[in-house]
């Protein structure tokens, strides 16, 4: 590759779209347009009704996983503004962003719905949105996002090769341990209680939530692998090394989070199980990006397991979350069908 | 839970089942899988003891051990079995902590708690030894996990104070027969056993509403109502809001036309206003619907036709988008388009379009076929219309919301009128389908028409050692005959037994007698014999079976007609002047002709004593308990996962599980890659060619086929067929070519556009991560594992695999 071509992390706002130096970012964004989906769709009147059967310790589950979502799609935002927006130089992926920007946005008034439904008294909502000071737990997680962003507040722009490893490692860290894994550590709660036939309208918005983020890492991982194209040198030994360790620490991060939600355990729902569950899905965020596995764990989960396979709802029970949104052609009467 | 746990142990588990539940447990489940050699209970066991907590009892873990065996359903169907066995257990013992110990004393201690009427507890009590030995001991074996977590979760019966059951699943299913008997005579319990006997193997399910409701208090066991448009005036639109709750109340899915009320900028004259049109009268409707749940089983539903020259089409068509004005939505109303052939004719022709309002032109929703072509041209030329637009741009932005929403069904107003039985005389107009676009009844303001459904299972009568190669006796013709038999009788039973939450209600159903036998697991019946959905042997079988079940229960309502008399409307019914459905068909090739002569001359003496007898509705829940494919639906997918309201379930097609085993080839590899690739088998290139064509899915499949089967089969049902249709990456071009099709070859109805989301969720964590363990694939090229890994990394790229 020639010196003179342009790279991704090359400080600057470039603005020409054509031709497109990274149409498969374009394809994201056109793709992401095609899933929008908006919170009133979501039907919380059941959750009500389950709130008032679940145990003591199932009731505090749900209150500390409601205070992380409302506070982590927040610092997953502040994150694209402050960082990515500003170092990922191509205008393709910024249109990826910005549309990513808005997913956040919408989720967190996903959350801060469903906080406002779940918890009636003022006093606990404002406790719940104070989570990030109060609750020790989710402090935690959220100082290991602030070490990341604070990492790269100083760097206006990506000149050395130091500043582009710090970047990889914020990048690297919000969509491997922040959306990869404590996002997919909560959403394993939930399912866990859906698979248990409670709390649909938190399973269905979480159902959207997921698919979001599940885009989001996979865009941050397409960003990865483009730079690792462009800029191999970036990934040396200490790099690898740097990453396995921060996987290490957000696992133990959010495991701290599943001993405060899940103490003493509930049926089918212990730290012991999270612990396993996690260590696979952290090994999975290594494998993607071409690292060794750390733990060789498997996923206890069965719960998880079905996330993955396609639905089919009964329209009498809920809403179907499978169509798109964005349709094009024209009327014809010869097309294949 | 702890209660129930003393009487739950298995003999030689009791000693230790308090100082050592593990090995309690770890016994019972080798007890309840010696002859599942799949399963390995060890596994099972060590599952659910990592679910455990301080204090689990055997209860609990019993409890954990079902979740593990459900969540290995996707290594190996024997898992459901398993996992079946242990809930029927939990559901015995939870049954006998309320006293229900036998059926006689299931139906008593239901009768105390208020949820059993007198009748059938009178019944019951009067001949409880000969009740409590028709119970079948093995019926409950013959559930799949999922089937019996619905039963359980939905059907049975609950203590009103405790929650919890108060009947088993065979005691639910007898209790469902006697609700319909006839008398209380030695006699009467012999025929409800032929009805408990049909339904405990599984043969036949009545629909949910009866399931829910038969024998009890408010037996309220109709599925579906189909209401006329309100009239133009406030005092009936609000009417129908309230008539519309009682019936929703009471767990039935409602049909409901919208097409008389004005639109919007017609004159008020009462105010010398302007109206508002019908969108906030739906939104009104869309927060009632939303309101009443059945009986809080489920919530209830609606669906809102509309004609297509009414004036605010376009503003329908947006009643479920999810972005704009949010007054001007109804997330819970289910929408279709009552289309007039003259407006296809002019898509066609790529002509204009007129719309109008009803205020001007109220004939036109009472008109169909030459007479409302005759006025609508007519009001055209008398320059009523409030606006004139190509027809294809609306067809257009009608293919759109069934791309965005899968809402918006097309359902045919001409070809749903002109072969109904009920529209002989002039003025009888079938104003709109139902919920699910499978019934076809007439309506006016004084009466809502009804329909009481069930639906033979299809798969459960191929006959032994059949095959493709002899279509004629694939079935078990003689035992097919039997049950339809058995359906009509107790469904006709149903208009005698019903409770009606409305007087317009009962008023129709008394005079119509209409009821709509359909069937389900034809998809079964192809795998069974493995023919292939799209080839000509599946479209002859599957016209064969329509035309043996529409000649068996007309047959079976003459019968009916001898014994208890015709139909009160009978004089106003086609049947009544020799003109029967297939008639209007002249494509019809009946094989059956000697038996079609006869019925013609029986028909002629006796009269029916029902003016409608089949639908095809789509069974999504009772399919489940009876474990088979929906309806006359090709299967969605090999491995899926169902949400419904009492959690997640995954399933995995059995056949072809049977069928990879016997190639050797039922490994973790083959596991993986099917679900990887979402239950496709397409591009599991170490399968025959053959195997991957016979379970091709939905999304697969050309929908030409669909169209084409449930075409061929049309002569034979009466009413109509809850027919979805399937498109991974819906175009305008492509529906508006698969549409105009199926209104071209004479459906009368369609139902969901199904599609898929735009993006999926990524794999949260399956087994180990997938870079670290390289799946050894001898039979694979690299180039074929590119292609693979392609679509893992790149699900939407990858054309294969939509």
């Amino acid at each position: 590759m020639s010196d003179d071509r342009k790279m991704l992390l090359d400080p600057g706002f470039e603005l020409t779209l054509r031709p497109m130096r990274y149409p498969s970012f374009y394809d994201r964004y056109r793709d992401a347009i095609k899933n929008t989906w908006t919170v009133e769709e979501v039907d919380l009147h059941s959750d009500v009704a389950d709130l008032a059967k679940l145990s003591e310790g199932e009731r505090h589950m749900i209150g500390r996983l409601v205070a992380f979502f409302a506070t982590g799609d927040s610092i997953v935002a502040n994150n694209v503004v402050l960082s990515l927006y500003k170092h990922i130089n191509s205008p393709e992926a910024r249109l990826y962003l910005s549309r990513q920007l808005f997913e956040e946005a919408v989720h967190v008034q996903f959350y801060l719905t469903l906080l406002d439904t779940y918890l009636p008294d003022p006093d606990d909502r404002n406790a719940a949105f104070a989570a990030v000071e109060n609750i020790p737990s989710i402090h935690q997680k959220a100082q290991f996002c602030f070490k990341y962003m604070n990492a790269v507040d100083h760097i206006d722009s990506l000149q050395t090769k130091e500043d582009r490893r710090a970047f990889l490692l914020n990048l690297i860290c919000f969509a491997a341990c922040v959306e990869g894994l404590f996002f997919y550590g909560a959403f394993a709660y939930v399912y866990w209680f859906r698979s248990r036939g409670l709390l649909h309208g938190l399973a269905t918005g979480t159902n959207w939530v997921f698919r979001d983020e599940s885009m989001h890492m996979d865009f941050a991982m397409s960003v990865v692998d483009t730079v690792r194209e462009e800029e191999p040198d970036l990934f040396d030994d200490e790099m690898a090394k740097q990453v396995t360790e921060m996987l290490e620490e957000a696992v133990e991060a959010e495991l701290q989070f599943a001993q405060d939600l899940c103490g003493d355990g509930l049926p089918g729902m212990n730290t012991a199980s999270m612990r396993q569950y996690l260590e696979a899905v952290a090994d999975q965020r290594l494998a993607r990006l071409g690292l060794p596995i750390r733990y060789g764990s498997t996923n206890p989960f069965g719960f998880m397991e079905l996330q993955n396979v396609q639905e089919l709802t009964n329209f009498f029970e809920r809403r179907v979350s499978a169509y798109q949104v964005a349709v094009e052609g024209s009327v014809s009467f010869d097309d294949d069908f | 839970m702890t209660v129930a746990a003393s009487v739950t142990l298995p003999a030689q588990g009791s000693a230790d089942a308090f100082t050592d539940p593990g090995a309690a447990l770890l016994r019972l489940l080798t007890d309840r899988s010696t002859d599942l050699p799949q399963v390995d209970p060890g596994h099972v066991a060590a599952a659910a003891l990592r679910g455990r907590h301080a204090g689990s009892d055997f209860a609990e873990l019993r409890g954990l051990a079902v979740e593990a065996a459900a969540s290995m359903i996707a290594e190996d169907p024997q898992y459901s079995k398993l996992a079946a066995r242990l809930l029927a257990l939990e559901i015995r013992d939870e049954a006998v902590s309320q006293g229900a110990v036998s059926f006689s004393a299931s139906i008593a201690v239901g009768h105390t708690e208020g949820l059993i009427g007198d009748t059938t507890a009178a019944f019951v009590a009067k001949h409880a030894d000969a009740f409590d030995a028709l119970i079948d001991q093995q019926g409950d074996d013959r559930f799949e996990y999922f089937g019996l977590r619905t039963v359980q979760s939905r059907y049975l019966l609950r203590h009103p104070i405790t929650r919890k059951v108060v009947e088993t699943p065979q005691h639910f299913l007898l209790r469902v027969a006697a609700g319909l008997a006839v008398g209380d005579s030695a006699q009467s319990v012999a025929e409800v056993a032929e009805l408990y006997t049909l339904m405990s193997r599984l043969e036949y399910l009545t629909s949910s509403p009866t399931l829910f409701n038969s024998g009890t208090k408010h037996p309220q066991m109709s599925s579906c109502y189909l209401l006329d448009s309100p009239l133009d005036n406030l005092d009936s639109i609000y009417n129908r809001y309230a008539q519309i709750a009682r019936l929703s109340k009471h767990a039935g899915g409602i049909g409901l036309s919208y097409s008389r009320i004005r639109s919007r900028g017609s004159l008020i004259r009462g105010t010398n206003g302007k109206s508002n049109g019908i969108v906030p009268f739906l939104r009104t409707l869309d927060s009632s619907v939303a309101a009443v749940n059945q009986g809080g089983r489920r919530k209830g539903a609606a669906c809102v036709y509309l004609e297509t020259w009414h004036a605010d089409i376009e503003e329908f068509l947006e009643l479920r988008d999810n972005t704009g004005e949010e007054a001007r939505r109804t997330h819970n109303l289910n929408l279709a388009h009552w289309i007039p052939d003259e407006f296809m004719r002019r898509v066609n022709a790529n002509q204009d379009w007129s719309l109008f309002s009803p205020a001007d032109v109220p004939e036109l929703v009472d008109l169909w076929g030459a007479d409302f072509d005759e006025a609508y041209l007519k009001a055209e030329q008398a320059g009523k219309a409030v606006r004139t637009i190509p027809a294809q741009t609306l067809y257009a932005r009608m293919m759109r919301t069934l791309a965005q929403t899968g809402n918006g069904w097309m359902t045919f107003k001409d070809a749903s009128n002109r072969a109904a039985n009920q529209t002989a005389l002039p003025g009888r107009t079938v104003h709109s389908s139902n919920l699910c676009t499978e019934i076809l009844e007439v309506t006016d303001d004084s009466e809502t028409a009804v329909c009481n459904l069930g639906s033979v299972n299809l798969g459960a009568h191929v006959a032994a050692g059949a095959s493709a190669a002899d279509l004629m006796s694939a079935m078990d013709w003689d035992r097919l005959d039997a049950t339809v038999r058995t359906a009509v009788t107790f469904l006709d039973r149903v208009i005698d037994i019903n409770f009606y939450p409305t007087t317009e209600a009962g008023n129709s159903n008394s005079r119509w007698r209409p009821v709509g036998l359909g069937v389900m697991g034809l998809q079964d019946v192809f795998f069974q014999l493995r023919i292939d959905f799209d080839s000509a042997e599946a479209k002859t079988l599957s016209t064969l079976i329509a035309e043996r079940i529409m000649l068996t229960a007309y047959e079976r309502s003459a019968d009916l007609a001898e014994e208890f008399g015709r139909h009160e409307a009978y004089g106003e019914t086609r049947a009544a002047r020799g003109e029967l459905h297939i008639d209007h068909f002249g494509s019809a090739t009946p094989q059956w002709t000697g038996r079609w002569d006869a019925l013609r001359a029986r028909i002629a003496t006796t009269g029916l004593r029902n003016s409608l007898l089949l639908a095809i509705a789509p069974t999504a829940t009772i399919a489940s308990i009876a474990g088979v494919y929906e309806c006359i639906e090709p299967q969605v997918s090999n491995l899926f996962k169902r949400e419904t309201l009492s959690g997640e379930f995954l399933q995995v097609n059995p056949y072809l599980v049977r069928e990879l085993k016997e190639l050797g080839v039922w490994d973790q590899q083959t596991r993986d890659a099917l679900r990887d690739a979402n239950g496709s088998v397409q591009e599991l290139n170490w399968l025959p060619q053959e195997v991957r064509s016979l379970y091709r899915t939905a999304w697969e499949l050309p929908q030409r086929a669909l169209i084409d089967l449930a075409a061929a089969r049309m002569p034979y049902i009466d009413q109509s067929q809850s027919l979805n249709l399937f498109m991974a990456a819906p175009t305008i071009g492509k529906l508006s070519s698969m549409y105009a099709y199926a209104w071209k070859v004479g459906l009368k109805t369609t139902y969901y556009l199904r599609s898929r989301p735009a993006t999926r969720i990524a794999q949260a964590a399956s087994g180990t991560a997938r870079a670290a363990v390289p799946v050894p694939a001898p039979t694979m090229s690299q180039e074929e594992q590119d292609a693979i890994a392609c679509s893992l990394e790149n699900p939407e790229s990858c054309e294969a695999c939509q």
